[in-house]
């Protein structure tokens, strides 16, 4: 089969502001890091290609604005995707308790055909800061809601460590690769002259 | 949307910044005035020099520009990727009117063969070049003109130049602004950066961009962009759209595998075919009695129910019949050759393919069968019927076996039972036929129609006015031709003048009589429109696209529906006079020498008119169009 063509996966990264979205696709892309923080602008786009089981993988990730007033952006920008990254801060309560928000709004712009199981990853970043003393969002109970929400893929990052970001993102493209839908036969009709219903377009049909 | 962010306060400049654009445009485009801008640490608007992740290259192209970040404080990531176009930091822009950057110019745009023959030259590599380019490669970013389909969830379908996976941010930037408009209930269609334009299409879940700074009318280059759907929706019928209903991931590029020439051939006859922008179609000169016999073939074969039969060489039309009802549109013939043409298949062996015409049934299938007879000239038949395909083998080893017994009587001039008979009677060696069936009836007529025209003179004539040309500008008669019935008109007179290559060097710089250089005459009537053969001064690639880049500009005025429509229009400039005249019988567009006489210039007009109407049975096919239903 056509199993060996290169595939795009559309990934939308998600979560409140200042949680380190963007840095963490700047660690995996670009492995680099900063300390400075720049909000995001309505979204930001980067392509980052990955082998993963033989196959070849381009990611396509939406990195957008954490922002409210971003939030218009909507529908069309959660169109089609493959993956959806939420990502929270363990240093701050709010920004996980927000998730379950993120999920829905997801879920209802998105409007995916199997919610159920759309292909989730949480990440819980900054497990560097202070040494890990002022974490408020203990591992256990970010595995706790994960698992209650359809055993979603958890993973503790550090973008500014580069701690466990690969890991990451070669489990999007795994679970995106156990998403693949199968192919189906293209088939479209063939007019018909002697149905007597033929189709006569006179003009353009825009 | 940044595309590279720099500062933290950059935080509040908004992307989209819904300023009208400082140049007001013709009111009834309807233009969605957005200025896209770029932020930098300055918050300053389009100074910026990067472009950053997958920024929208807006910018007017800079001569001499430099990779790399020019805010040194920038910790984005944006800025920091394009390490591959490191190679290509020295290319220039051209000065030509070209589409590409000067370096490529030598294998990308030489088109035109010269004199008669205004289709591709070999010089012109089909297919996709460049893949190694992205979005941050400066090469890429000064190329002149880019095409990029994209489906609605942002995934690239095509682009002209580059890689469409290493594309994929850019391909999302795209989608990002196309439906953050989407979101405002409003819909984008021009977006003017400098001296570029930005032109979207779209078209349910598939979109269409084109970036140019070629100064092409808006109108010209959304007609373009048509056209490029037009030629996805051949290969693949609108029926994608229910797939993207389905599954909005849906990926179309492994079903449109392998058309990256189909596409890229389209795009350079953006350049050279006036089909593309006049919306008719174009004949090969040919004797009205050629054409005649040629025409009585391919209707002998309509009539055992193919929809469509086409006898062509290149783009131009030898012959065709259509289906009592069923017409064909200029642009669908356009398509259907170009697809055709670009693919090499269909010159090594026949073959049957499924194909959709968008202006006649753009839902639905419709399968050609394709015979090329020589290098050029090919046979397309046009039928429903897709178990014809199964047959095709059979009657193919049929066909060889009966061009090889000579002993055979096979009376192809008598195209009644006799040879049916035959055919079954040797189709039955190998399995049993029913002479009764369609599909076999079907094919039967089209070995006729084969062996019928291999036999005839049509193929040798259509070989003669290939090499002999159409009108010629020099030919222009001075008096009225007497009225008196001169059988294949333009050859004659080519025997009166001398030949070609003293005739050209003699007159270089002067053109036709009068100074006329160059015109195309559309009859409205018939779709069909003939255009002269290109002699100097016009005789370059590039200033043969230039012409037709000006004529395409008048074109656009002339039918321009918020100002037009007009009736002629006189128009000087330092590289021609271009006169335009429509009437409600055709559009004529003529090129003259920029120090003519306009009093002259229309006189001249007239006359080319006259001689049209003098060879109008030799230069377009009459009465046997579909057109006339």
């Amino acid at each position: 089969m056509a199993s060996r063509r290169r595939m795009l996966l559309k990934v939308i990264i998600l979560g409140d502001s200042g949680v380190g979205k963007t840095s963490l696709m700047n660690q995996y892309v670009n492995r680099k890091f900063s300390n400075q923080y720049k909000a995001t602008i309505g979204a930001d786009f980067l392509t980052k290609e990955v082998q993963f089981e033989d196959r070849l993988f381009t990611l396509q990730i939406w990195d957008t604005a954490g922002q409210e007033r971003f939030q218009s952006l909507g529908v069309a920008f959660y169109r089609g995707a493959d993956c959806c990254v939420l990502v929270y801060d363990v240093n701050v309560m709010k920004s996980f308790d927000n998730l379950n928000n993120w999920r829905e709004e997801f879920l209802i712009q998105a409007s995916p055909s199997d919610p159920e199981n759309f292909p989730f990853v949480v990440l819980g970043n900054k497990t560097d800061v202070d040494g890990g003393n002022s974490r408020v969002v203990s591992e256990k109970k970010a595995k706790a809601w994960c698992a209650s929400k359809g055993n979603i893929p958890y993973f503790e990052t550090s973008a500014k460590e580069g701690f466990n970001v690969e890991a990451a993102f070669e489990c999007i493209a795994k679970n995106a690769l156990k998403n693949e839908p199968q192919e189906e036969d293209y088939l479209p009709d063939t007019i018909d002259v002697g149905g007597g219903q033929q189709q006569r377009s006179s003009g353009c049909e825009c | 949307m940044s595309t590279s962010s720099s500062s933290p306060s950059s935080d509040e400049e908004l992307i989209f910044n819904p300023n009208p654009i400082p140049k007001p445009i013709d009111d009834e485009l309807t233009l969605a005035s957005l200025t896209l801008t770029e932020s930098n640490g300055n918050g300053s608007v389009g100074e910026s020099d990067r472009y950053g992740g997958a920024g929208v290259v807006l910018e007017a192209e800079r001569e001499g520009e430099r990779e790399g970040p020019s805010s040194p404080s920038s910790s984005g990531y944006a800025g920091e990727r394009g390490s591959s176009s490191e190679g290509t930091s020295n290319s220039r822009i051209g000065d030509e009117d070209d589409d590409g950057i000067q370096e490529v110019i030598n294998d990308h745009d030489g088109f035109v063969d010269g004199v008669g023959d205004s289709s591709p030259s070999a010089s012109w590599v089909p297919g996709k070049r460049h893949v190694d380019e992205d979005d941050a490669s400066i090469s890429w970013r000064k190329r002149k003109k880019h095409f990029f389909i994209l489906s609605h969830s942002g995934k690239p379908i095509y682009s002209r130049y580059g890689d469409e996976h290493k594309l994929a941010g850019f391909s999302a930037t795209l989608q990002a602004i196309i439906s953050f408009v989407e979101n405002g209930k409003d819909r984008i269609k021009l977006v003017r950066a400098g001296k570029h334009q930005v032109v979207f299409l779209i078209k349910g879940p598939i979109y269409l961009v084109c970036i140019s700074c070629t100064e092409e009318p808006y109108e010209s280059l959304r007609g373009q962009l048509e056209l490029l759907y037009g030629q996805m929706i051949l290969i693949l019928t609108k029926s994608i759209n229910r797939c993207f209903e389905k599954n909005p991931k849906f990926d179309m590029t492994p079903l449109l595998g392998g058309t990256d020439v189909v596409f890229s051939s389209l795009i350079h006859s953006f350049n050279w075919n006036p089909a593309t922008f006049l919306h008719a179609y174009t004949c090969l000169p040919l004797a009205y009695a050629t054409r005649q016999a040629a025409g009585a073939v391919l209707q002998d074969v309509a009539d055992s129910g193919v929809l469509f039969a086409l006898l062509m060489c290149k783009c131009k039309v030898v012959s065709l019949v259509g289906a009592q009802k069923a017409s064909l549109h200029p642009d669908d013939m356009l398509l259907l050759s170009n697809f055709v043409m670009s693919s090499e298949s269909f010159r090594t062996s026949e073959s049957f393919s499924p194909i959709c015409l968008p202006r006649y049934n753009p839902t639905a299938f419709l399968y050609a069968y394709v015979h090329y007879f020589d290098a050029d000239t090919y046979l397309m038949l046009l039928t429903t019927s897709s178990d014809a395909f199964y047959h095709l083998k059979d009657c193919r080893v049929c066909f060889i076996l009966i061009q090889r017994n000579n002993n055979l009587a096979f009376d192809v001039t008598n195209k009644g039972s006799s040879c049916v008979a035959t055919v079954v009677r040797y189709h039955s060696c190998f399995q049993p036929l029913d002479p009764a069936n369609t599909t076999v009836q079907l094919w039967i007529q089209w070995l006729v129609a084969t062996v019928v025209l291999l036999r005839s003179n049509v193929l040798s004539e259509v070989q003669r006015s290939m090499l002999e040309g159409g009108m010629r500008v020099e030919d222009l008669p001075v008096d009225p031709l007497p009225r008196s019935s001169m059988p294949h008109r333009l050859s004659q007179q080519r025997i009166l003048t001398q030949s070609p290559e003293i005739f050209s060097e003699s007159i270089v710089g002067i053109g036709g009589p009068t100074g006329l250089w160059h015109f195309i005459y559309r009859s409205i009537y018939l779709d069909q429109y003939v255009s002269s053969d290109f002699s100097p001064p016009i005789s370059s690639p590039q200033q043969q696209k230039r012409l037709y880049r000006a004529y395409q500009k008048l074109y656009c005025s002339m039918h321009d529906k918020g100002i037009g429509p007009h009736k002629t229009q006189f128009r000087r400039d330092e590289n021609y006079v271009l006169l335009c005249w429509v009437t409600q019988d055709f559009e004529l567009y003529a090129a003259f020498d920029p120090l003519a006489d306009k009093a002259v210039a229309i006189k001249t007009c007239n006359r080319v008119c006259q001689w049209v109407k003098d060879v109008e049975n030799e230069i377009f096919l009459q009465g046997a169009s579909p057109f006339s239903w």
